[in-house]
């Protein structure tokens, strides 16, 4: 026992090493982001650059929260993403669903077809959709915002819901009948407990797909939806960047995404298992 | 148990979902103020830096006429590609659209002509260059609204420095001043670009060469006497390879002894830093940040400011102006342009803005000899000067600057740079681009 301990420990060490390589490869961006909010002007831009403030301030975090339209801008990205969210559940969920479960060749079509859409680049739909959203009267509006969102995050919706509902086996289902349940209620209180993880992965994809989307928002909204993503870059301007305004917004929003996938990350683990494990 | 504890929580976050999509989808708005498109109310377009400069007389314009004037702000890159969308589409959700100058070949076609507010004695009261640049295909197209320009930034600590003065006058035979020619700015530059601490290490440069940014070549080469600015926009013809193009870049590059290494890196943001860090004696930069150097640089209370230095030609800077426009598409034709004659009117409004800049002559001349408006006189005699020209009026011109001036100015501030192969490759890439 010891001797096999003792032939393991350098390939823990090396994945321990890796692991926190890329720890810091994919984190320091981040950490500089928040070091970088806590900066005087002059740290901030400093040359060479600095890690660590040579004086730590929270002016930066005052200036930008009392900056005009930043609070109207985070209720916005806040009731665009749950709208977004709720729409790409509500449409994504029975569509992968039937996908699945019926398997008729139209809906493989669909299924390639929806995957299609998302190698469309976004700026050439955003065109179409300025007008589409004006004559259907709800440009810069949330509502208008969020469906233009779902467009981003429902194939991949779809396909995410499509994995999950393949691992789970029709017997379920089957034995829910025979219990005296019809689809919709076999569906309902069988089906969808079991891929519960599966929504939540879905929910948080499609929440963060809206919640940090920059070109929709640019083109389809001016003042009362504008989101957040947009006030953060109005922080770049042709004279200059201020950084501490940047990075002091961008750290406060970054806090419910964060939040966000803590709270759910039992679910995301159990999701992401949920679909590897299919046989 | 289990199953029905998860359905529940399920079924508790479907429901708390829909309810929030419910209320959200009444209301069918968001929370940042009311409809657009009104009645009473124009939609200005503005980038994220100037909204401050027009607010003061949005604010003016509505208490005197009643219209609300909503300004839309949004982040300078993102501008470009907003206008562009919408004047493509046909309509437009904005009534007004604050215009960086070299946008205003591009969107020309889209936007009304402005020629009735071009009177006699708005175009005295407007910088020359700026009068020119607002004029594409034969009209009028934008209302300079603020315009900016490099001006020269000196230490006053340095320059009034006793032993300095003495020094300088003993080696080079001149009083040491804030200079005014090439010849005098390479002086200064190789003369305070020394060791100051005595660690064996250049600690002070005479000034900063930038090479990710373009716009302080482009003002050298109009400080030759050059009138054709990279090339003609009419005929087409590059002029970027002629004598006095190449006379700018080798003044440019001849600087770099006296400038802090990593000039093929060096933008905007990074040579103000420097000049903050106390690490430059002198810089080129717009004229807008001498009211906003930060309190705890090392230099607060030590900057001087005088005109943009002048070459063989003259004193010339680049005219970095915004207009504003009408887009075609709009239905409130005329209200938009008695916003526009409304905001020329009141330009003085904008002194005293974060930005505090101006278009107007005579709102410059108005704070002549006031205290924390010295960069206006050295604005005012750059932009005033007859080799001060705007930038080519072409719709490529951004493109020509990524693809061509830049990677060009990059690497001709590397080591062993041939200025003159560089001149006619970058010659051969615009053609390219603009044929």
């Amino acid at each position: 026992m010891n001797g096999l301990e003792t032939r393991r420990r350098p390939t823990r060490v090396i994945l321990w090493g890796t692991l926190v390589a890329v720890l810091v490869l994919y984190g320091f961006p981040f950490v500089y982001l928040l070091l970088t909010s806590f900066k005087t002007p002059l740290d901030a831009i400093a040359v060479p650059p600095q890690v660590l403030p040579s004086q730590w301030t929270l002016d930066n975090y005052v200036a930008a929260l009392s900056k005009e339209g930043v609070v109207p801008a985070l209720i916005n990205s806040g009731a665009t993403a749950v709208l977004s969210t709720a729409f790409s559940l509500a449409l994504g969920v029975p569509a992968a669903y039937a996908i699945t479960r019926y398997r008729t060749p139209s809906g493989r079509i669909f299924v390639v077809a929806a995957l299609v859409t998302r190698m469309v680049p976004t700026i050439a739909v955003g065109a179409p959709l300025v007008e589409t959203m004006r004559r259907l009267g709800i440009s810069d509006t949330t509502i208008g915002l969020a469906i233009a969102h779902t467009t981003i995050s429902l194939p991949l919706s779809i396909w995410l819901m499509s994995s999950f509902f393949e691992a789970v086996p029709v017997e379920l289902e089957e034995a829910a009948k025979v219990d005296g349940s019809d689809r919709l209620q076999a569906f309902r209180h069988v089906v969808l407990p079991v891929v519960s993880g599966g929504l939540a992965v879905t929910a948080i994809f499609a929440f963060l797909a809206s919640w940090n989307e920059f070109l929709f928002a640019l083109l389809l909204t001016s003042v009362r939806a504008q989101t957040t993503p947009i006030v953060i870059a109005n922080f770049q301007t042709q004279f200059g960047l201020d950084w501490g305004g940047m990075t002091a917004l961008s750290a406060v929003y970054s806090v419910p995404v964060i939040l966000l996938t803590l709270a759910l990350q039992r679910h995301i683990v159990a999701g992401l298992t949920l679909g590897a494990v299919k046989g | 148990m289990k199953l029905r504890s998860t359905s529940g929580r399920l079924r508790t976050a479907m429901a708390g979902i829909a309810v929030a999509s419910v209320i959200l989808a009444i209301a069918g708005c968001g929370a940042g103020g009311s409809s657009q498109g009104a009645a009473g109310k124009l939609t200005v377009l503005v980038e994220g830096g100037g909204k401050a400069e027009l607010q003061p007389i949005a604010d003016l314009y509505q208490k005197e006429t009643g219209t609300t004037v909503e300004l839309v702000e949004l982040p300078y890159d993102g501008l470009y590609d907003r206008i562009q969308t919408e004047l493509g589409s046909g309509k437009t959700s904005f009534d007004v659209a604050a215009l960086d100058a070299i946008w205003l070949s591009a969107f020309s076609t889209g936007v009304s002509p402005l020629d009735d507010l071009f009177t006699d004695d708005v175009k005295r009261d407007l910088f020359p260059g700026l009068v020119t640049e607002a004029q594409v295909g034969g009209s009028y197209v934008g209302m300079p609204v603020w315009t900016n320009s490099e001006i020269l930034y000196y230490r006053t600590d340095l320059f009034g420095d006793p032993k300095n003065k003495a020094a300088f006058q003993a080696k080079y035979g001149y009083p040491l001043v804030p200079p005014t020619t090439w010849k005098q700015y390479k002086d200064v530059a190789e003369f305070f670009t020394r060791d100051t601490n005595g660690d064996g290490q250049t600690d002070l440069y005479g000034t900063d060469v930038k090479g990710a940014v373009e716009t302080e070549w482009l003002a050298t080469v109009s400080q030759t006497g050059e009138k054709t600015m990279v090339l003609d926009p009419k005929s087409g013809d590059v002029s970027i390879d002629d004598a006095d193009h190449l006379a700018a870049l080798n003044f440019y590059t001849s600087l770099l002894p006296y400038a802090p290494p990593g000039a093929a890196q060096l933008d905007w943001a990074g040579a103000q830093n420097l000049f903050y860090q106390g690490k430059l004696a002198m810089m080129r930069f717009w004229g807008h940040a001498y009211t906003q150097t930060p309190a705890n640089a090392k230099v607060k209370g030590k900057i001087g400011v005088a005109p943009m230095i002048a070459g063989p030609g003259g004193i010339a800077g680049v005219p970095g102006a915004w207009y504003l426009s009408v887009p075609k598409a709009t239905e409130k034709q005329a209200e938009a342009k008695k916003f526009i004659a409304f905001a020329y009117a009141h330009n003085d409004l904008s002194i005293k803005t974060s930005l505090g800049l101006v278009a107007r002559i005579s709102a410059f001349e108005s704070q002549a000899g006031v205290a924390g408006h010295e960069n206006y006189p050295a604005i005012l005699t750059t932009l005033k000067s007859p080799e001060t020209i705007a930038r080519p009026a072409t719709p490529k011109w951004q493109e020509i600057v990524t693809s061509v001036l830049t990677p060009m100015l990059q690497k001709a501030v590397a080591k062993g740079a041939n200025n003159a192969a560089l001149l006619k490759q970058a010659k051969g890439q615009i053609q390219a681009i603009v044929k």
